[in-house]
């Protein structure tokens, strides 16, 4: 009985000793920061989420902090990496626990779905009147909620038409007259494939593949109106449906085995169909600029508006982009909206816009850059610069979050034959009339 | 005859066992001279007057207690940390919640629009029941075979079980975009293999009737994990045993039913019961696989958690998530008693019936 | 097959028997072998191809020139040594932790009788059912209550509070170790805790290395635990460090890989050693040899 009891008892000193082994190790290299108390300088510990984290990002953006660091002696801003995608999850944890940091990176497109739902701050207080002027009006426009800014915009992007001269040429087209309509479009394509027996060694267009989906060329065609109007819904309309019936024209000319190959074949992301010469013509966003640069390839290439639905219609394009948000909760909110402010000014900016050859969102700072720059570079910049007038976001109805669940399928059926793009259009908004929010 | 075999077995495993053990500071007597000793200790009780007053002492009371003991870390950590959340969701889904702002009682609202108005609750959960009547069976079965095959006596066994095991231990989001790769109907390594025997293979991810398969495919790949279980059971059945139904002229087949699989049924019972939970659960392959996280083709990989995932996630409406998260609970837990009560028919504790 | 096994070269055919059989097996398993590499090979060619080749249309199978400087590359970007020593040490002490504290429990629900014992095993399954999304939030703000967050703890703590999973497997293969062996320790004198240690551990060890096995590489490979209760990068493990390759824009496919090759490795050695206990530390069978 003796032994037995001693035995317990080693046991459980040495479970215990293994606990406290852990908590103490543990415990020594976190150091419990998440107060609000000042640092031993009197400074302000601001803490800042992104999830800019690689080679190439990350030593931008803690220049900046740096930077802003060394120019003032209240507050000290500490960066910290918080993976793409995931950021945002925890991000929601932290608000909810009151323990939020005090700037975060965060998507343009959905400010005000998470203004209503209370997780970040209204920073009207901070921000004075003439803070909009800094800004493309379509970006500050869509950080507004109830007329009160929840955000900054950081930085944005916009879909280009890009186009392959050399193919161009071989086709015995003008290398400088890119397509300006959808007819257009449909013309040139044909001429740029190129068909080897029953495959193809080159595909012209192809709308669905690149930065442009198919909700945007349903928006092109529907003189750039979204699915809501205010807080109408307009998803079916002739406009749209002819837009999806477009589109599966297009998979229909190429069949259904040749796209759904193609398909599978760059969606890992690792080889993209345009660099590679595989097809002709491609939407993307400015920065895409960067891959073909880096592909290592001499690629001659042009860049042109998306093309307009009729002659005559407007080249509509889409953007998004990255805000600063200041989360519910957060400490600090005044002095995290000084360092948002000193984020969204022209000299942050435009180091930002040179180093990551990125669209800004600050006006002044945009429109700079340009100047230093020179070939393909200056060529693609100038571009997008010239598109954001015609760039349209698309941000989150609030009171149909998810309503993008019911238009998808709907599309799919469309694209697969499953359905035509009238009845299709119809039951979608019927689907997301059924999934409004109180 | 076998199982008579395989119960010798076991008891002479026992005493070479103890012969380890008591090399050891401890001493322990011989299996066999246990039933002297219970007779003695039958004895021993009856004899000595159990107080009434002195309940604490009573055995019964001790045993309880010693039992309570054992399982006190479990029981410290679900009162601390989990019990608390558990019912947290329990209330949230009788309510508004969206994460942020205070909740508000609806009722069984939730419930309601679940049966209702929510059209993807159905089709996630149709999903998900293709899902798991596929790859639980198959999975199961994939396992037990190859942890069959591994435990032969061949010179590189030990490579082999390392590679059986990789594709287990490999995760991240850059196994899905391999699979793409593989996967892909044109140059993907799955197709040219179908392409030998004649067979044009589907476009996998990008038709919806292929991406349930495709996802079943994957599963099976990396059934690495259930195979180590396997295995760490089949060190349990001894070698004699086969030895022994070697001599009576038994074939493979008879040995593989006969033998192995009534001794490794505990652990087939635990398999089917967690990969049944698992496969329920299934999120991060659809969530990768279809892009956006939007569950499509034609929401064809739109499977139950993903749903919920986007309604706490993306739409903030944690109070429908979890009412979402309370039905599956009550789906699997009815599966789950089903297979506790159906598995007394079938599972075979070596250990003698404890229970 | 019967009339093989009467004649007198019974031996003999035996032996014959046994090598065809062995033969199909590695047969199969070599088939199975090149199923399960490729994938891993287009992992590790991809690891050692310059980006301007993973650009290349149609992708190459074997690089054209082998960059193993990606590999050095892809450590030095940022503070890998330091992340990757915080994910062994999360992974160790979890380990460790999880082996003893749910084979503890484990014992009490295979080997003891007292009241209440099957209601609490249904609660242990049950806490395995509720998908873990909704109790994340919750989760979360008890930790942060508790001033858990940004330190080690709600990762390390639930290892030595037990995991259903865990309690449920190693139940199952207790329950397969025969009563009469306890019963006759008990009347020898030993107490629980006694047997649990001198018996039940040694004869259930590879039960107790699969636990290891799964558990380290659980707490190796986990990403959303580390991601959210860590707020401070020099606590960060290899996983996240991992997810600096992947970018909005961009993703750094050979940097990726070659890091998740790295990753791989000590969960595979770690499998390939433990092996060799699993094997020959084998509970009855080999006591039957022995």
């Amino acid at each position: 009985m003796k032994m037995k009891k001693k035995k317990k008892k080693k046991l459980s000193i040495l479970l215990s000793a293994i606990m406290l082994i852990s908590l103490i190790l543990s415990g020594c290299s976190g150091q419990n920061s998440s107060g609000s108390a000042a640092d031993s300088n009197g400074k302000v510990t601001l803490k800042f989420w992104s999830f800019w984290g690689s080679e190439t990002r990350r030593p931008v953006i803690e220049k900046m902090i740096d930077d802003y660091n060394k120019s003032q002696d209240k507050v000290v801003v500490k960066h910290t990496f918080v993976p793409w995608g995931d950021i945002w999850t925890k991000n929601l944890a932290a608000v909810a626990a009151g323990n939020p940091a005090d700037v975060v990176v965060t998507d343009i497109n959905d400010v005000s779905h998470r203004a209503k739902n209370n997780q970040s701050t209204d920073l009207s207080k901070y921000f004075d009147d003439n803070m909009k002027d800094r800004f493309y009006p379509h970006l500050w426009d869509t950080v507004l909620y109830d007329g009160k800014p929840y955000a900054a915009p950081f930085n944005t992007d916009t879909r280009l038409l890009y186009y392959n001269k050399k193919a161009f040429k071989e086709a015995g087209l003008d290398p400088n007259k890119p397509p300006q309509t959808w007819k257009e479009l449909e013309e040139y394509a044909k001429k740029l494939d190129v068909k080897k027996g029953s495959s193809y060694e080159r595909i012209g267009f192809y709308p669905l593949w690149g930065g442009y989906g198919a909700p945007s060329w349903m928006r092109n065609a529907d003189e750039g109106k979204n699915f809501f109007d205010g807080d109408k819904l307009s998803i079916n309309t002739p406009a749209k449906a002819e837009a999806l019936t477009w589109l599966a024209d297009w998979k229909k000319r190429y069949g259904k085995k040749t796209i759904e190959k193609w398909d599978a074949e760059f969606a890992n992301g690792q080889t993209n169909p345009f660099v590679a010469e595989k097809v002709a013509m491609y939407t993307d966003t400015g920065t895409f600029y960067t891959q073909i640069r880096d592909s290592g390839k001499e690629l001659d290439f042009g860049v042109a508006p998306i093309p307009a639905y009729k002659e005559g219609a407007r080249n509509w394009s889409d953007g998004g982009g990255f805000v600063l948000e200041v989360p519910k909760g957060s400490k600090h909110p005044k002095e995290a909206a000084e360092f948002i402010k000193y984020l969204t000014d022209v000299k942050a900016q435009k180091y930002w816009a040179v180093k990551n050859y990125d669209n800004v969102a600050n006006k002044e700072a945009a429109e700079s850059v340009a100047e230093g720059m020179k070939g393909q570079e200056k060529m693609v910049y100038s571009e997008s610069l010239k598109n954001l007038k015609d760039t349209q976001l698309a941000p989150i109805p609030i009171n149909y979050p998810d309503f993008m669940s019911r238009i998808n399928p709907q599309i799919d059926a469309v694209m697969l034959g499953k359905s035509d793009a009238k009845a299709a259009l119809k039951k979608a908004e019927a689907d997301v009339k059924k999934i409004k929010r109180k | 005859m076998q199982q008579q075999g395989a119960r010798e077995n076991i008891l002479h495993g026992i005493d070479s066992g103890t012969e380890t053990i008591s090399g050891k500071p401890v001493s322990l007597t011989k299996t066999k001279t246990a039933e002297k000793h219970i007779t003695l200790a039958v004895n021993k009780t009856a004899g000595k007057p159990v107080s009434k007053l002195n309940r604490f002492k009573s055995k019964s009371f001790r045993e309880n207690l010693i039992g309570y003991g054992f399982i006190s870390p479990w029981l410290i950590g679900f009162f601390l940390l989990t019990a608390g959340p558990l019912l947290f969701s329990l209330v949230v889904s009788f309510s508004d919640y969206n994460i942020t702002s205070e909740m508000t009682f609806t009722g069984l609202d939730n419930y309601k629009k679940m049966f209702t108005a929510d059209d993807l609750f159905w089709t996630s959960l149709w999903n998900t029941v293709y899902f798991v009547l596929f790859s639980v069976p198959m999975t199961t079965a994939g396992a037990i075979f190859i942890a069959v095959l591994l435990n032969s006596k061949i010179k590189g066994m030990k490579i082999f079980r390392t590679i059986y095991y990789l594709p287990a231990v490999l995760s991240g989001v850059a196994v899905y975009f391999l699979w793409m790769q593989l996967l892909s109907p044109g140059t993907g390594l799955v197709n040219l293999v179908l392409s030998w025997v004649g067979i044009e293979g589907p476009a996998w991810l990008f038709d919806p009737n292929w991406t349930k398969p495709a996802l079943i495919f994957m599963k099976l790949w990396s059934v690495g994990g259930g195979m180590l279980l396997y295995l760490a059971s089949l060190q349990g059945v001894s070698t004699t045993l086969y030895e022994a139904a070697d001599l009576d002229g038994a074939n493979i087949f008879q040995k593989f039913f006969h033998i192995t699989l009534p001794m490794i049924t505990p652990i087939i019972f635990f398999d089917i019961i967690t990969s049944t939970i698992g496969a329920f659960q299934i999120f991060q392959e659809a969530y990768v696989m279809s892009k956006d996280g939007d569950g499509g083709p034609a929401h064809s990989l739109l499977f139950y958690n993903l749903h919920m995932w986007n309604n706490a996630f993306e739409v903030f409406d944690m109070g429908y998530a979890s009412a979402m998260a309370w039905v599956l609970f009550i789906i699997i837990m009815i599966l789950t008693i089903f297979n506790l009560k159906f598995g007394k028919r079938w599972v075979h504790y070596e250990g003698g019936d404890n229970k | 097959m019967k009339a093989a096994a009467e004649t007198p070269k019974f031996y003999q055919t035996m032996k014959f028997r046994r090598r065809i059989k062995n033969s199909i097996i590695l047969f199969f398993l070599l088939a199975g072998s090149i199923a399960l590499l490729t994938p891993l090979w287009w992992m590790i060619s991809t690891s050692l191809k310059s980006p301007e080749e993973i650009a290349q249309f149609p992708p190459t199978f074997i690089p054209e020139k082998f960059h193993f400087s990606n590999y050095v590359e892809a450590w030095t970007t940022g503070p890998f040594t330091r992340w990757a020593l915080n994910s062994v040490f999360l992974a160790v002490v979890g380990t460790i932790g999880s082996v003893f504290v749910n084979s503890l429990v484990a014992y009490g629900f295979a080997k003891m009788k007292f009241k209440g014992c099957n209601f609490w095993f249904i609660v242990v399954l049950s806490t395995m059912l509720l998908p873990g999304f909704v109790t994340m939030v919750p989760q979360y703000m008890l930790f942060s209550k508790l001033g858990w967050i940004n330190t080690y703890l709600p990762l390390l703590v639930p290892s030595f509070l037990g995991s259903a999973f865990f309690i449920f497997l190693l139940r199952q293969f207790m329950m397969t170790i025969p009563n009469e062996f306890i019963e006759a320790a008990i009347m020898d004198g030993a107490g629980h805790l006694k047997i649990w240690w001198h018996i039940m551990l040694p004869l259930t060890k590879p039960a107790l290395i699969t636990v290891a096995i799964f558990s380290f590489n659980g707490s190796w490979n986990d990403l959303l635990g580390p991601l959210l209760y860590l707020n401070e990068e020099s606590l960060y493990t290899i996983q996240l460090g991992l997810q600096t390759f992947k970018g909005s824009v961009q993703t750094q496919w050979n940097y990726l890989m070659a890091m998740s090759v790295m990753i791989l490795l000590p969960t595979v050695l770690i499998f390939f050693l433990f092996q060799k206990f699993f094997i020959e530390g084998s509970n009855i069978s080999s006591g039957t040899k022995g």
